[in-house]
């Protein structure tokens, strides 16, 4: 669907290969498993936590600028509906630039808002319509 | 201490590779982001704090 995933971690591929071959839950796994071995990629996020990475998840566009960003602690899982949610926005917006896609834009043909003189202070009727 | 800029939201992600293991072929190999630029592709970045812990 035109994007490519990288999961990334300070281990090395051949950890990658070893634990992908023995956790079941990756038996399925499409994604390229890369290796920021010394954390050089992970800081230039900020997110280079004493020899781990937290749990960054980031969006480049295929011109390479960074359009979504998110951190959690190293205890918190993501919810990849989200992130597939951010992408399908991102990609819709990159074709619709002066729309917005609320909160609870999901797909192409949801609600988006045109920002807008008419729509100062009427985002709540304009929502409605 | 080094000064280590993050970047932002808006900003370009400088152009990197990294050594990967790749499941669907069961080898090794390379991601480049502008390899990816060049193909037209987005690009998702998963980061975790390392194998064999939940993701």
């Amino acid at each position: 669907m035109g994007c490519e995933i990288v999961s990334v971690s300070a281990d090395t591929q051949f950890v990658h290969l070893a634990w992908q071959r023995e956790e079941k839950d990756l038996a399925n796994v499409k994604f390229h498993m890369a290796s920021d071995r010394n954390g050089d990629l992970a800081r230039q996020f900020g997110i280079w936590n004493n020899g781990f990475t937290l749990r960054g998840t980031y969006l480049v566009a295929p011109d390479g600028k960074l359009m979504s960003a998110e951190v959690n602690f190293l205890n918190l899982g993501r919810n990849i509906d989200e992130t597939l949610r951010k992408f399908k926005a991102n990609v819709y917006l990159g074709k619709h630039s002066a729309e917005g896609c609320p909160a609870k834009w999901k797909d192409e043909g949801d609600k988006t808002l045109k920002p807008g003189p008419g729509m100062v202070g009427r985002v709540h009727e304009a929502m409605q319509k | 201490m080094n000064e280590v800029t993050t970047i932002q939201v808006g900003q370009t992600v400088p152009d990197f590779t990294l050594t990967t293991y790749e499941p669907t072929t069961n080898g090794f190999g390379t991601y480049s982001l502008a390899e990816a630029r060049k193909n037209g592709k987005w690009t998702l970045l998963f980061f975790y704090p390392a194998d064999y812990t939940f993701v």
